[in-house]
């Protein structure tokens, strides 16, 4: 089959491409160790025996899914004496850069496993944790994040991700309190139904959780070599500050923008107000107006709170014109008469009847 | 979805309502019984109380009930929105939970939508509310949204409404605009609204869900339905006129400029860089507006592309 050409933003092109995979068969594993390979990996292979000796001594047939960026085949490389000899390795090499979160889609539409196992490409809790982090997945939550604690690495290392952290735990309600972990366990159905794009992936738990799914979060201790010193550049730190803040206004305000921005609006333009307001007073008093600086200022705030204002009303025409075309919800299930049971299983079971997907 | 066609669904989104869930299937099915193929869909919220078990079984055991659940609690607007997306009557007649709405009425309100209306809204009468935190608000609220929209509905927050399906091909809820719903269905699809008398009663049981906090959201909201309701196909023209206000201002304080050089009319005052720099500001303000305008034109054209816009209701006489 001649495959079209991806697109560059066409991670969920790849993904449809790719879901032409038959019905489940009994040789699906338990478990889909899904690991996209994106930014400086540990050497994987040691991350494959670790992880698939933890898996196996639990009792759980697992196959492990590699996601690679192109410019990461080296990585994935090293994986292929152990795939030639019969391992479960599968590899997926992106034909060209496309972003974590794609990698995540791309991987998730090819699993097999009953659960999905997301780890980063690196060591975080020690492969122990594994098992019990699918089994809170087995028992009926749809994600299981997996914290590191208790964490052995220097107060630097966690110091410089305290702020940011403590606002994403904010925005899950204290749900999620190590988003950074990259550790998590779910339901497939999780990651391929979530809109997920950009470093949107970072924020998988609070977002599952912003969209109705169940969210537990558990402990497990610290990698070893996880605790080692990071230190980054300042772009990264500024990247991060950015991300979250385009969460915290993708999960406010996504369809109602004008909130947003109109309190930033009618706050500037109430100070320019206020100050003109006093001015014009003082002008019928007789003091002069073009020698003074401040008018320029207050007339500036004035004009940018109307900037703003007028951002969000283009904000909500977007989101009206869009709203015929989604929904901002999601239903868990439905009964009574004609209602489908979905997957013909009992009454009991919550699998999601998912018409409609929210928006973050 | 809509297999089956009945002529009537009623949909009521419920949120922690456990106690009022077995009076109210019992309230709507004392009302319908003139009426033969009705369903009652009781959407829920995202209780926590009970309310979904209960409503479950009551799906389950008693004739044309249907739940639909939430996966968690995404507010009264998504609620509703859940309920019209899966109501299969060609009449739709939405209401409150708490038993403060009587089902009793739901007949007239379906006899005065069969007089020709697309959408009949009920209004309280005799309310039973606290004066200061409800009534008050709710009163000035209606009176602005009635003045900004052009659409004079004297109670907007009364859920007891009814409508004709094929006003869900055209609007559709979002955010919180369930209290804007005649507004949006007259500004997006030409309805013919009108209005009748309801009972309003007590609430009997459980927690009423609103306070004041809401008053902001309704100021932002009530912003964008004045934008929508008389600007939502030509978006240039607002934000033209936006430039238009912008522009005179900077004309004014040109001409003040004009007047404070040296060697202007006004002999002797000071020449100084402040109001030039205001006219430029004015100016750069008018030709922003003008762009987001052109902005806004692309992001409609671009739905006008990407799908088949619904006309507007229509009736027809020869």
């Amino acid at each position: 089959m001649n495959e079209p050409p991806r697109k560059p933003d066409g991670g969920s092109r790849v993904a449809e491409l790719a879901l032409g995979q038959g019905p489940r068969s009994t040789t699906d594993p338990d478990v889909s160790v899904l690991v996209p390979v994106s930014e400086r990996p540990d050497p994987l292979a040691d991350l494959y025996l670790e992880v698939a000796g933890a898996l196996r001594d639990s009792g759980r047939t697992c196959e492990f899914v590699f996601v690679a960026e192109p410019f990461n085949l080296d990585a994935v490389e090293a994986l292929r004496p152990l795939a030639e000899s019969d391992e479960p390795i599968r590899v997926l090499e992106a034909g060209h850069t496309v972003g974590e979160s794609t990698l995540l889609k791309l991987g998730a539409a090819r699993a097999r496993g009953r659960v999905l196992l997301v780890l980063p490409a690196y060591h975080r809790v020690v492969p122990e944790v594994l098992p019990a982090l699918v089994e809170v997945v087995e028992q009926g939550a749809d994600l299981a994040n997996c914290r590191r604690w208790p964490r052995h690495d220097s107060w630097l290392n966690r110091i410089q991700t305290r702020l940011l952290h403590s606002i994403v735990t904010g925005l899950s309600s204290g749900h999620v309190r190590d988003v950074g972990s990259g550790v998590r366990a779910m339901r497939p159905e999780v990651l391929r139904e979530l809109p997920l794009y950009g470093d949107l992936f970072r924020f998988l738990p609070v977002l599952a959780l912003r969209d109705g799914y169940s969210v537990v979060e558990i402990e497990g201790a610290q990698h070893p070599l996880d605790a080692r010193l990071r230190i980054y550049g300042p772009g990264t730190y500024l990247r991060r500050a950015i991300d979250v803040l385009g969460l915290f206004f993708l999960s406010r305000f996504t369809y109602k923008p004008l909130r947003f921005f109109g309190l930033i609006g009618s706050a500037l333009g109430f100070v320019g107000g206020v100050i003109l307001l006093i001015m014009f007073i003082q002008r019928l008093g007789g003091q002069g107006l073009a020698n003074r600086p401040l008018l320029l200022l207050a007339v500036l705030l004035f004009t940018l709170g109307v900037q703003a204002v007028a951002l969000g009303l283009i904000g909500e025409i977007i989101v009206h014109f869009n709203a015929p075309s989604r929904r901002a919800y999601r239903v868990r299930d439905t009964a009574g008469e004609e209602a489908e049971e979905p997957g013909g299983v009992d009454g009991s079971s919550e699998k999601a009847e998912t018409a409609f997907r929210t928006g973050v | 979805m809509k297999a089956t066609a009945l002529d009537l669904s009623i949909v009521v989104p419920v949120f922690n309502e456990v106690e009022n869930l077995r009076p109210l299937v019992h309230a709507v099915r004392q009302a319908l019984v003139d009426i033969d193929a009705w369903e009652l869909l009781l959407v829920d919220d995202g209780s926590t109380d009970g309310t979904r078990e209960l409503a479950r079984s009551l799906a389950q055991d008693e004739g044309p009930v249907r739940l639909i659940s939430m996966a968690r609690n995404f507010g009264q607007t998504a609620a509703m929105q859940a309920g019209f997306d899966a109501a299969r009557g060609a009449v739709v007649v939405s209401m409150d939970g708490d038993l403060q709405n009587d089902p009793a009425d739901i007949p007239r309100l379906l006899e005065k939508l069969g007089e020709g209306y697309d959408l009949v809204a009920g209004y309280r009468v005799d309310r039973q509310d606290t004066l200061i935190t409800r009534k008050v608000p709710s009163w000035v609220a209606n009176r602005i949204i009635a003045w900004l929209t052009g659409v004079s509905i004297r109670d907007n927050g009364c859920s007891l409404k009814a409508y004709r399906r094929e006003l869900f091909d055209r609007v559709v809820l979002y955010s919180d605009m369930h209290r804007f719903i005649p507004a949006m269905a007259v500004a997006t699809a030409g309805a013919r609204v009108a209005e009748i008398p309801v009972r309003h009663h007590a609430r009997r049981a459980g927690q009423s869900k609103y306070g004041l906090s809401r008053i902001w959201k309704v100021l932002s909201d009530l912003l964008a339905i004045k934008m929508i309701s008389s600007f939502r196909n030509r978006p240039l023209v607002m934000f033209g006129l936006g430039a238009a206000i912008a522009t005179g201002f900077a004309v004014v304080f040109f001409v003040l400029t004009l007047l404070s050089v040296p060697g202007g009319l006004r002999e002797g005052m000071a020449y100084t860089f402040v109001f030039p720099s205001i006219v430029l500001v004015w100016v750069t303000l008018a030709v922003y507006l003008l762009l987001l305008g052109l902005i806004a034109e692309v992001v409609i054209r671009g739905d006008r592309l990407s799908r088949d816009v619904p006309l507007p209701v229509a009736r027809e006489w020869s």
